[in-house]
């Protein structure tokens, strides 16, 4: 369960804030969209939720413990093993092909040969087990972007964090990754939360969050 | 992190590529001009030390004065009916005695030769040509040097204890015009010129001996100079040749003969040597200065670049030191290959330039090809600069990728 208290934050101590004073809970397998205009907040509060950004004040829990209390050894630990993040360019390594780019993260802690037969599992979920041994650059952005989500769930992280997954994707695209978002959360009981400015993708979700200058209207 | 520093790596083959052939030419140049050189300073300094003493104890030239014997007496002055003209007649060990006895004490010494040296001139026939007459007992000259490696015709002890015979230098040889076994004119300007038999012919590579000097026993010498049982010189060998100068210089307090270490007779030489080392070392280290300015701008440009990577991976729960090693192993891959590369072709070179024929005998050659030095040194400081530079100039780009925050990155999207 994550939990946030309180949170403001200032991208200048003089400015105002761009969030302001959220109070937000999520259990866990909750599966949420985050909606606003643009500039209302929305991204900013996931990279919060997600630990990328510590600078803030307020407190953000997970499972009961403070994410600016925890040392820099358990923040990598827990960005690698319980949270999952997908951005919205997808931000493949070029020189890695689609497999080796789904097992990056099991890098890290040395356990590619474990993950390597989930890898490819996650591949024929995502409809490329074909192609495995493909450089990002010769696969679609549609595919690339399930790609990216593999390398987000590869981990079997507890959360995953999407900034705009569809917002670079056509609705054919798009409805396929939240397919896909809807298969793990269902079957992995995986806490999804994903920011998107598209109304019809936002409704898919069975949380929605409307941010509104800084926010939580709805 | 060393599979996606490989990636990286072969993903830019270009690159790559010439950065390893700056980090290759760099090393093998070292190698080969360090083996060239260091094989020739080798062969001469071998040259140096072992065909001679290291030290040499010689008696001083001294030049009398009008008022040299005034000492004598503070109350008297000495007149002279015809004032000296300067050098004494004849210069000697003064106490020879006293010299042996010190050196056979001297646990240092391994070894020492008295010598009678004296400029002569031969003779033959119509033909006279100066030089310089060494004499050595065979057994005690041997020890001291390696003389007897260059005999290309008897041998140096047939020089004996007396019988005039002599072994002489092959270009001296050439000038008098004699052959092995006939028998020249020695004169030292004293008495009538002595006959002297041919007996050894030696080549040692060095022009300066071997068209000047002759052998003959220390008794024989002796005679010739009209000076039985004086010596000129004694020739030391020590267990250490480097220490001769410290050595030298302690023998030197404590008597009136010049004693003079072998470093300090060629220190023009050895300065030569300095100058060759300075040039073979500033020559390496500005073609790896260059290899590592190209190694410190790719991996910069390419940090630049790889921001999106990086803040996906720090996103992943990579930290700040899998950043850096990321590209730091980059410098080390590159410095580890290309050093060992050009150890490489640094030997090949080096063998390459064994083949080249020069002429026999000459200093830097042995039967006739170029001397290259393989010593291991060489090789080990070869390959250190080569990785100390790339790692070097690897470490500064690579900290600066550490220092990047993912945040940081992703709000400038990832420019």
């Amino acid at each position: 369960m994550i939990q946030a208290h309180s949170i403001f934050k200032r991208f200048e101590q003089t400015s105002d804030p761009v969030i302001k004073g959220v109070e937000l809970t999520i259990n866990d397998g909750d599966f949420i969209s985050m909606m606003g205009r643009s500039g209302s907040g929305k991204s900013t509060l996931l990279y919060l939720l997600s630990t990328l950004d510590r600078t803030f004040d307020g407190s953000v829990l997970y499972d009961g413990l403070d994410i600016k209390q925890m040392d820099v050894k358990k923040i990598h630990e827990l960005r690698n093993k319980d949270i999952g993040f997908v951005f919205q360019f997808h931000y493949l390594l070029n020189e890695l092909s689609a497999l080796d780019n789904i097992l990056l993260p099991a890098r890290k802690t040395n356990q590619m040969a474990q993950k390597e037969s989930f890898a490819r599992e996650l591949l024929s979920q995502i409809g490329l087990a074909e192609k495995a041994d493909r450089l990002p650059s010769n696969l679609s952005g549609g595919e690339q972007q399930r790609v990216a989500i593999a390398r987000a769930l590869i981990m079997q992280p507890k959360y995953l964090f999407a900034d705009e997954p569809t917002g670079n994707l056509d609705s054919i695209n798009g409805n396929m990754i939240l397919d896909l978002f809807e298969k793990f959360n269902q079957k992995y009981g995986t806490t999804i939360v994903y920011v998107t400015h598209d109304k019809e993708f936002g409704e898919r979700a069975l949380k929605k969050i409307t941010l509104v200058d800084g926010v939580i209207a709805t | 992190m060393m599979f996606l520093s490989l990636k990286h790596l072969f993903s830019r083959k270009k690159q790559s590529l010439l950065i390893l052939l700056g980090i290759i030419i760099g090393t093998a140049a070292y190698v080969a001009i360090s083996g060239m050189m260091l094989g020739f300073q080798t062969k001469l300094m071998d040259q140096l030390v072992n065909n001679d003493a290291h030290i040499r104890i010689s008696a001083r030239e001294e030049l009398l004065t009008a008022k040299a014997l005034n000492s004598f007496n503070e109350a008297a002055h000495v007149f002279w009916a015809i004032p000296p003209s300067g050098r004494k007649d004849s210069a000697k060990i003064e106490y020879p005695i006293g010299w042996f006895n010190k050196l056979d004490a001297d646990p240092d010494v391994v070894a020492f030769a008295p010598q009678v040296n004296l400029n002569v001139i031969f003779n033959r026939a119509r033909v006279t040509q100066s030089g310089r007459l060494i004499g050595a007992d065979p057994g005690k000259q041997e020890k001291i040097s390696n003389i007897e490696q260059y005999m290309i015709a008897g041998k140096f002890k047939d020089i004996g204890n007396s019988g005039n015979h002599i072994v002489i230098g092959k270009q001296l040889l050439e000038k008098i015009g004699a052959r092995l076994s006939e028998t020249i004119l020695i004169s030292s300007g004293k008495g009538s010129p002595q006959p002297f038999k041919v007996v050894g012919i030696f080549e040692t590579g060095s022009r300066n001996i071997d068209e000047g000097t002759a052998f003959s026993s220390l008794t024989d010498t002796q005679k010739l100079r009209g000076t039985p049982s004086e010596i000129t010189d004694i020739a030391v060998k020590i267990l250490d040749p480097n220490k001769a100068e410290e050595k030298a210089m302690q023998w030197r307090s404590s008597t009136n003969e010049k004693v003079l270490a072998w470093q300090e007779s060629y220190a023009s030489i050895l300065s030569v040597f300095k100058t060759q080392d300075i040039v073979r070392n500033s020559m390496t280290i500005s073609i790896i200065i260059v290899a590592s300015f190209g190694i410190y701008n790719i991996l910069s440009i390419l940090v630049t670049q790889k921001k999106r990577d990086i803040a996906i991976l720090r996103s992943m729960g990579f930290t700040p030191s899998d950043i850096i090693k990321l590209f730091f192993n980059q410098g080390l891959i590159l410095g580890v290959v290309g050093g060992i590369s050009g150890l490489f072709l640094g030997i090949f070179i080096c063998w390459l330039m064994g083949q080249i024929e020069i002429a026999p005998g000459r200093i830097g050659s042995s039967s006739g090809k170029m001397i290259i030095s393989y010593d291991y040194l060489i090789y080990v400081k070869a390959f250190l600069i080569a990785l100390c530079a790339t790692l070097f100039s690897s470490i500064l780009p690579a900290r600066a990728a550490g220092k990047l925050e993912p945040m940081d990155i992703i709000r400038s999207g990832g420019q």
